[in-house]
């Protein structure tokens, strides 16, 4: 259950203040180079001809590539609390595929940041929210991620 | 690939991928980040141990990435992965004998075509351990 009363510090000023965090074009070399990493040998992110044979025509992004991006630090609530910190949890919803050659651009938000203590002591969660676009303006995903902040 | 159809999929079907998170694999994850953006790596190195973890850890944008390949591979290219979750409950080791699984729960036809199929996902360790579990709904077409 949520603590309203754990000790913990936070710049509250940046809760829903919307950021530009970046902007990325992918190309197959960086497909490419993704799926490697990752074991992913799907021809539709692979081959040419055998993307353009599918249902979108040519070579898009793993769905998941999104999450592997490196952008500019998201926005920092500046959590003061605790000596380690961690991916606590994610969500993605999907909308357009990102084809090879497509630039994405990212916003994102501190949603909320909050307490919450249990067996293993006292936890600070902030989540984050951003959105993902394409050279098109369409959206390409929604992301929720949360940190956890605590004493290790 | 396969292409999976609505009609051929039921509740209690279940799917799985071994992993295995080398040093090289999570190097090259953590370079291919970097790619794109044109920005220096700004995270930890692989070799890096975090305070409060044994060893090395795999990126949990890494684990989400597995487990999302397990279910994109399983639908085939005319499915849709409509949206991910994971809880990251553990870490990830990094050397650990990985394995990314799939249960499907839930199965709802779609009244302008194709249905809609909901997973539990979750990578689960050689001590049974399941470091991160979550929830995969994917759009299947039916069957021609």
């Amino acid at each position: 259950m949520d603590d309203a009363d754990a000790e913990f510090e936070y710049d509250r000023d940046i809760l829903g203040v919307e950021f530009e965090v970046g902007q990325a074009t992918i190309t197959k070399e960086h497909i490419a180079r993704y799926c490697a990493a990752v074991g992913e040998t799907n021809p539709l992110y692979l081959d040419d001809a055998a993307a353009a044979e599918g249902p979108y025509g040519a070579i898009i992004a793993p769905p998941s590539m999104l999450s592997g991006l490196l952008m500019e630090p998201r926005p920092d609530p500046d959590v003061r609390f605790g000596n380690t910190s961690y991916a606590a949890g994610t969500k993605f919803e999907y909308y357009e595929p990102v084809r090879a050659g497509d630039t994405i651009h990212v916003s994102a938000l501190v949603k909320e940041v909050y307490a919450k203590t249990g067996r293993s002591g006292t936890m600070v969660f902030a989540v984050y929210q951003s959105r993902y676009r394409n050279q098109r303006d369409e959206p390409v995903a929604f992301e929720e991620f949360a940190r956890v902040f605590r004493q290790a | 690939m396969d292409q999976r159809y609505f009609e051929d999929v039921e509740p209690g079907d279940e799917i799985e991928t071994p992993w295995d998170a080398t040093p090289e694999a999570v190097a090259e994850f953590m370079a291919t980040r970097r790619l794109a953006s044109g920005l220096p790596e700004i995270e930890d190195g692989p070799e890096r141990v975090r305070p409060g973890f044994e060893r090395p850890i795999v990126p949990g944008s890494m684990s989400l990435a597995v487990l999302s390949r397990l279910v994109t591979d399983w639908m085939g290219s005319r499915g849709r992965l409509r949206s991910i979750s994971a809880s990251y409950r553990r870490p990830v080791y990094r050397d650990d004998q990985l394995r990314a699984l799939a249960l499907v729960t839930d199965t709802e036809k779609q009244a302008e075509g194709g249905g809609l199929v909901k997973l539990d996902v979750y990578i689960e360790n050689e001590r049974g351990e399941r470091p991160l579990q979550g929830v995969a709904v994917v759009e299947l077409p039916l069957r021609p």
